[in-house]
């Protein structure tokens, strides 16, 4: 009986630990997110390719896809022009109240969508505190596009502004400075000096917000009144008509969106020295 | 010659002529809060004249750069350029030239864009712009860099492309601050060279703000020496070194060894010595207390008694320590001191003062190599000591 066991055999540059724990980490993901994205897939093809294109052609699906872009577009370009001038401004000058703006800026990430989209109708619904005036002269901006564009800017209003600051945050004064001493006016240096400087943060930041846009659903459902056509988004397209049973034509849209947000973080991921560097 | 206080021959040294300014700061001051950054701050800079404003962190000289550059305003007084009174103009009327510490190049942009940005914010024609580029940057020797971005340069380049930067907008002064902080010691002394070869050529007046008083006496035409928010002195590098006129500037520029002595008659009496001063009336009395300012080479020893030369001696000296510092001997002696005069201001652990000894001071010497050679001296040994040069100031605390 020998206590001494023979020194476990090394082969040079092998670590057991590696493979292992890539293995356990790719196992761990399988059921959590690849299974449910490949299911997507597999079953929306599964009835062969022209019913999956029938579904998908369908001109309430066309549309609603159609109305989920062009909603987050311009609460894209809302968000991002006001993260830009939320960053400046809060990164510039110190003033009292500050921080609580950057609470109240960064709040809706926590607040449930469903609350926000209730929170709006509460305010612009036909009995809503503004809303109650405004109807009467006609003015209803609930279940309209509107409404969904307003609900996307509430949902998404801190993500670009949560890119954008940081950058503001490190960017050195000195560098405006050196601007202003050269001659430059406040709007040269920041279109000449500040803004080349952020356009990376300016991407990332827009397209967090238009793919976080296009797949709300929560507060969309109850502003937008859901209605086939005319107010009915793309995930909200799915969810109807999987509670009509018509698998197959939720499944088409999924499809679409879950390539969609795929390929946006891709660029995300792959582009990040483009947009940091020239 | 002799000046009146200072005891050395005075190097015949042509006056700068300064015709007229091309800068001036009139009464400066700057608070923040309560607390006085800048007190009563004035000086010119003439035409192609490189000023440098030396001082201790903290002793103001950042603040002034800035209130000049117009990224600060001041609290009272006037900055005045080529003869207009820039005080209410912001920054960029102001056409000066700003060298940032940290150089501040535009980083998405290439050094022939950076270089031309004045001229493009100032709607000048492509070919104009191209042309002052073209000359910029063969002023600064970077012609073959001129398509890189800043982040590709070492930071010698980067800097002489902030210079060409400011230079392509012909600035009315160009201020540096602190320009060679963030480089080593070796590119450090060839750079500062370098941009007082290139200010020479392009004739700009300058005023550059440093702590190394090393960089001060090289870079500059007068030095500025600063002192928590006041002007201790205002002079060239050579009237600074060799006649400080405080306390501070003598001790902030290189080593200075501090005596008292007491003024009697036409001698000032330190411990047991007496050196013949013909000093001021006005400014120092009978029995007044003053302090004696030498520099470490400006103490020549000689073995025993003998004196060596003609200068005024100090009394003997015992040699405490000898150190080799590369180019020069150091030691360290220890000499008579005076004990009438007791200032508050000098701790008593400087001076060994036992009631049944003499008071005695530590002094710092310095010995070229060839002298430390030729007369080895050693620890413990006497020596006598005497100055070939010393200055004669007021005591703080007595009128001046």
């Amino acid at each position: 009986m020998s206590s001494v066991a023979p020194a476990m055999r090394h082969v040079r540059g092998f670590d057991v630990a590696r493979p292992l724990s890539i293995g356990v980490l790719v196992f761990l993901m399988l059921p959590l997110v690849f299974l449910p994205l490949a299911s997507i897939f597999i079953f929306g093809t599964s009835n062969g390719l022209d019913k999956f294109w029938a579904a998908l052609t369908a001109p309430e699906a066309i549309f609603a896809l159609k109305l989920s872009m062009a909603t987050s577009f311009w609460a894209t370009v809302f968000n991002v022009i006001f993260g830009l001038f939320a960053a400046y401004v809060l990164s510039r000058y110190n003033f009292w109240g500050r921080n609580a703006l950057i609470v109240t800026i960064s709040l809706p990430t926590a607040i449930p969508t469903a609350v926000a989209g209730f929170a709006l109708l509460l305010l612009w619904g036909p009995y809503g505190t503004l809303g109650r005036l405004l109807t009467p002269h006609g003015f209803q901006i609930m279940f309209t596009a509107g409404a969904i564009i307003l609900a996307n800017i509430f949902v998404t209003f801190p993500l670009a502004f949560g890119v954008i600051k940081p950058v503001f945050d490190t960017m050195s004064h000195s560098l405006e400075e050196a601007s202003a001493t050269i001659g430059a006016t406040r709007w040269q240096t920041f279109w000449h000096v500040t803004l080349p400087s952020l356009r990376g943060a300016i991407v990332s930041g827009a397209l967090l917000t238009f793919a976080r846009a296009v797949g709300e659903f929560g507060s969309t459902i109850l502003v937008s009144g859901n209605l086939a056509g005319r107010t009915q988004t793309a995930p909200l397209y799915i969810f109807a008509k999987f509670n009509e049973g018509q698998i197959e034509a939720a499944n088409a849209i999924a499809i679409v969106l879950a390539l969609f947000s795929f390929l946006i973080f891709s660029v995300l991921f792959f582009a990040r020295d483009w947009l940091d560097v020239d | 010659m002799k000046a009146k206080e200072t005891f050395i021959p005075k190097r015949e040294e042509p006056e700068p002529t300064r015709p007229t300014a091309a800068a001036s700061v009139v009464g400066l001051s700057k608070r923040f809060g309560k607390a006085s950054i800048l007190e009563n701050i004035s000086f010119d800079v003439a035409e192609g004249e490189v000023l440098v404003l030396l001082g201790a962190s903290g002793s103001g000289k950042t603040t002034i750069l800035r209130i000049i550059a117009g990224l600060e305003m001041p609290y009272t007084g006037k900055v005045i350029l080529h003869g207009r009174d820039v005080t209410e103009l912001p920054a960029r009327e102001r056409g000066v030239g700003v060298i940032f510490q940290s150089y501040a190049l535009f980083p998405k942009m290439t050094v022939e864009k950076n270089i031309g940005y004045g001229l493009r914010i100032r709607k000048r024609k492509r070919k104009q712009i191209r042309e002052t580029v073209n000359e910029l940057l063969s002023l600064v020797q970077l012609e073959e860099h001129r398509k890189k971005y800043p982040s590709q340069l070492s930071g010698g380049q980067q800097q002489r492309v902030a210079i060409a930067r400011t230079l392509a907008y012909k600035p009315e002064v160009l201020l540096f601050d602190e320009p060679f902080g963030a480089l080593d010691t070796q590119t450090r002394v060839h750079l500062r060279r370098e941009i007082r070869a290139l200010l020479k050529k392009v004739n700009v007046p300058s005023i550059f703000i440093t702590h190394d008083q090393e960089e001060a006496l090289e870079l500059g035409d007068r030095v500025a020496v600063l002192n928590v928010g006041h002007i201790e002195q205002i002079g060239t590098p050579f009237e600074i070194y060799n006649y400080p006129a405080t306390e501070y500037v003598a001790t902030f520029l290189g080593a200075a060894n501090v005596l008292e002595a007491v003024v009697r008659g036409d001698f000032l009496e330190v411990g047991s010595a007496r050196i013949p001063a013909t000093l001021d009336q006005e400014k120092f009395r009978e029995g007044d207390c003053v302090n004696i300012v030498f520099r470490p080479e400006d103490v020549s020893l000689s073995r025993g008694d003998l004196p060596r030369s003609t200068h005024p001696r100090l009394s003997s000296a015992r040699i405490e320590e000898i150190a080799f510092v590369g180019a020069y001997e150091r030691l360290r002696l220890r000499v008579d001191a005076s004990d009438e005069c007791k200032t508050d201001e000098t701790p008593f652990y400087l001076t060994t003062e036992t009631p049944d000894r003499k008071p005695t001071k530590s002094i710092i010497a310095t010995r070229p190599k060839p002298e430390a050679s030729s007369m080895r001296l050693h620890v413990g040994e006497k020596v006598s000591v005497a100055l070939t040069s010393f200055t004669v100031l007021p005591q703080k605390g007595t009128k001046g």
